[in-house]
């Protein structure tokens, strides 16, 4: 009963937190979603379902949702086959200050602001005169381009920031978890014959299932709420909206057009997709094992 | 047994005391989390001041303008001493943002706030922002210029005061030394124009490498297109307000702009950049760039640039027969319904907008003044003199049209990108196309009258 107490009142103040900063205004979101709503006006007129009927006939919309989707799967994927392979290559070269050294460097990025790096990719990158990616073609005798009237090319400028500017926290995640697979069973596997390559996909890759699932969800969760690197490379979402993902329509239409009600449409919209994903993912990579 | 009793009780108490502890500790946070700092702020402010009435000046961050609304307000205090104004700055990346939260504030925020004319209007079509006192509204109808007050009237009654007449159309910075390399004359007719533009110019891919008449930014194209369409005795607002620029003037108007881009005069690089032609003028990158005279700071202030020596502000030539061009609302001060001092802070917008102190301000701030009284005032005539002959063409101004000024050049500029880079442009069909989008989506939100 006491214990009851204890357990109570360091909960709820937890929960309190929780429901007032995440759960009190999400419910408060969707409110917002069936108003035609600015904070602004001392009345706002109540439309029911009227901003998601408008979901459904609107073009940007779908547009955003399939770039969102197009960006998180490439993004997710690369991100994933890259940082595996980082965090293999680091695992075993043998010097452990080494091993710290390279994860240090890859983890760099991830500290600095998403704005301040996007920003250096757009202006000394991907800049049409003197950028980083001009010159190089420069030296192939091609003309500089302007990337920003591009609609593929731009995307995968964005997407390849956002591997270079993310992969760093994956590549610890996964080299902790490598280096927590017991020796025995690679051990075993290379008695049994098993090269290097067919160890690591056939016995340790299973073996590594949670981290496996954790980092899958948790990128893919926090990709489709990128939002940085989109408002500072095409604020506008680019040529013919071919950059345009769900978080930027949403500030876009919050914060420029002032419709809130609509961006909360938007947002319920995204939250809904990120759900459903979410548990598909987790129902996918459900792992019930143990090492023992 | 005794001594296990105790023990025990200790034991207990420690647990409860931790549970205190966390439990102050989490909602302490969780105070301070939402709590607001606005109001002891106020009060320290209040004692600080004794029995004087602080007003609250937000503006954004430019160096030159804050040193002038700083001096304004000094002024203002010295001649009404039961005021303390305090001028409080902010990056504009984030000011928009600001307004907007203060706005909703309850306990009130900033007592005025100077904002630009398109910025404001979300706020106008709001019930946020306190209307104007009769008598400045009637000193409003009487002497500011057309253009300059169209945002701020919604229904009949204004709610805001211009600070300034915005024009980006009418003149351009030109780089003297190359033009003295060059060998060549300032350009006097839009032939003359054009001919020197595509003689200088020179395009490397989609990179300018030497830009002759830059007028392809943000700002300037729809600013040139639209002056272009009336300057041939044409309009684009049709009688039942929506917009229409499929018309003949409209077509030859665009045409001659995509064929600066299609020549090579000009690249697309700024409009989608989100920069200003202006500064490849400043950086030796280009002849001539059109833009507003605000830019002559950006020049001698950012660029270090000399005057006189290294470039000149001078008259774009006209385009068609008789002159005419549009305006969108510029700077302007606003009231928030919530300022906790209403009537002090018109008091002060009054005091602020009084020719004899603005002129101070326009002057300072390197902007055109917004009063017809004001085009011929001495002090400004002497202080301006290279670009006196803007205030000439000041009066054929027209405000832009009930339309989100930003919005409507974000479809506009996205069309002209379309069709430059399309191999068989349909100038007619884009034109209307991009007319019923923003006739559809870019409106204000509330009527004038």
């Amino acid at each position: 009963m006491k214990n009851n107490r204890f357990t109570a009142a360091v909960l709820i103040p937890g929960f309190l937190f929780m429901f007032i900063f995440a759960v009190f205004p999400v419910i408060y979101g969707i409110g917002i979603s069936l108003f035609d709503y600015n904070p602004l006006n001392i009345q706002n007129t109540f439309l029911g379902l009227e901003n998601y009927r408008r979901l459904i006939h609107d073009e940007v919309f779908w547009k955003a949702v399939k770039n969102t989707f197009f960006f998180c799967i490439v993004a997710v994927t690369g991100n994933i086959v890259i940082t595996l392979f980082l965090a293999k290559i680091i695992s075993v070269i043998p010097s452990e200050k080494l091993r710290t050294a390279f994860r240090t460097i890859l983890f760099i990025p991830c500290i600095a602001p998403a704005v301040g790096t996007s920003m250096i990719w757009k202006y000394g990158i991907a800049a049409t005169d003197g950028g980083l990616l001009n010159r190089f073609l420069g030296l192939f005798g091609m003309a500089p381009k302007n990337w920003f009237l591009t609609t593929m090319p731009m995307m995968i400028i964005i997407i390849v920031y956002t591997l270079w500017s993310d992969i760093g926290y994956n590549v610890v995640l996964f080299t902790a978890a490598i280096e927590g697979v017991p020796k025995e069973f690679e051990e075993a596997a290379l008695i049994d014959g098993a090269g290097p390559v067919t160890c690591f996909l056939k016995i340790k890759l299973p073996l590594m299932g949670r981290t496996f699932a954790f980092v899958s969800i948790m990128t893919m969760a926090n990709y489709f709420q990128m939002f940085a690197q989109f408002r500072v490379f095409a604020a506008s979402g680019g040529k013919d909206n071919s950059v345009m993902v769900l978080t930027n329509y949403i500030y876009k239409t919050s914060f420029s057009s002032y419709d809130m009600g609509y961006a909360s449409a938007i947002a319920a919209a995204l939250f809904v997709i990120v759900f459903v994903v979410a548990m598909i993912q987790n129902r996918m990579m459900r792992s019930d094992w143990s090492y023992e | 047994m005794i001594r296990s009793f105790w023990m025990n009780h200790i034991r207990v108490m420690k647990k409860r005391l931790l549970s205190i502890l966390l439990c102050s500790a989490m909602v302490a946070s969780l105070a301070v989390g939402c709590g607001s700092s606005g109001g002891s702020d106020t009060e320290e402010a209040e004692e600080s001041s004794g029995e004087k009435t602080t007003l609250t000046f937000w503006c954004h961050e430019n160096e030159p303008w804050i040193k002038s609304y700083e001096a304004m307000a000094e002024k203002f205090e010295a001649e009404n001493p039961e005021y303390d104004v305090v001028v409080e700055s902010y990056p504009m990346s984030v000011y928009m943002d600001k307004i907007q939260t203060a706005l909703t504030d309850e306990n009130g925020g900033p007592d005025i706030i100077a904002l630009w004319g398109g910025m404001a209007a979300p706020f106008i079509a709001s019930d946020a922002l306190s209307a104007v006192p009769d008598d400045l509204a009637a000193d409003m109808d009487e002497d500011f210029m057309e253009p300059t007050v169209g945002i701020y009237k919604k229904n009949g009654t204004y709610y805001g005061v211009p600070m300034e007449y915005n024009l980006e159309y009418g003149g351009m910075v030109v780089n003297k030394k190359l033009f003295e390399e060059a060998g060549l004359e300032y350009p006097q007719t839009w032939e003359e124009l054009r001919a020197v533009s595509k003689q200088v110019a020179k395009v490397n891919g989609d990179v300018i490498e030497m830009g002759g008449f830059e007028c392809i930014d943000g700002d300037a194209l729809i600013n040139n297109f639209l002056a272009m369409i009336l300057q041939q005795g044409g309009n684009y607002i049709e009688e039942d307000g929506s917009v229409n620029f499929a018309t003949e003037e409209g077509i030859t108007a665009l045409n001659e702009l995509l064929s600066i881009v299609k020549d090579g005069e000009c690249t697309l690089e700024n409009l989608s950049a989100g920069e200003y032609c202006y500064n490849d003028v400043y950086q030796d990158k280009a002849f001539m760039s059109s833009v507003g005279t605000w830019a002559i700071g950006e020049g001698t202030d950012s660029y270090e640039l000399t005057y006189g020596e290294d470039f000149e502000y001078v008259p774009v030539p006209q385009y068609g027969d008789e002159m005419a061009f549009t305006s969108e609302s510029g700077w302007g001060l606003i009231v928030p319904a919530n300022s906790a001092n209403v009537d002090a802070a018109w008091d002060y917008v009054r005091f602020f907008t009084d020719p004899e102190n603005l002129v101070e301000h326009n002057i300072a701030c390197n902007q055109l003044p917004p009063r017809k009284s004001m085009l011929d005032n001495e002090e400004y005539l002497e202080a301006m003199s290279n670009i006196d002959f803007i205030l000439d063409i000041l009066p054929y101004g027209k405000w832009r049209g009930p339309y989100k000024a930003s919005d409507m050049g974000s479809l506009f500029n996205q069309m002209f990108i379309e069709l430059c880079q399309s191999e068989n442009p349909d100038v007619e069909a884009s034109l209307a196309d991009v007319s019923q989008q923003i006739t559809e989506q870019c409106s204000l939100g509330y009527t004038q009258d």
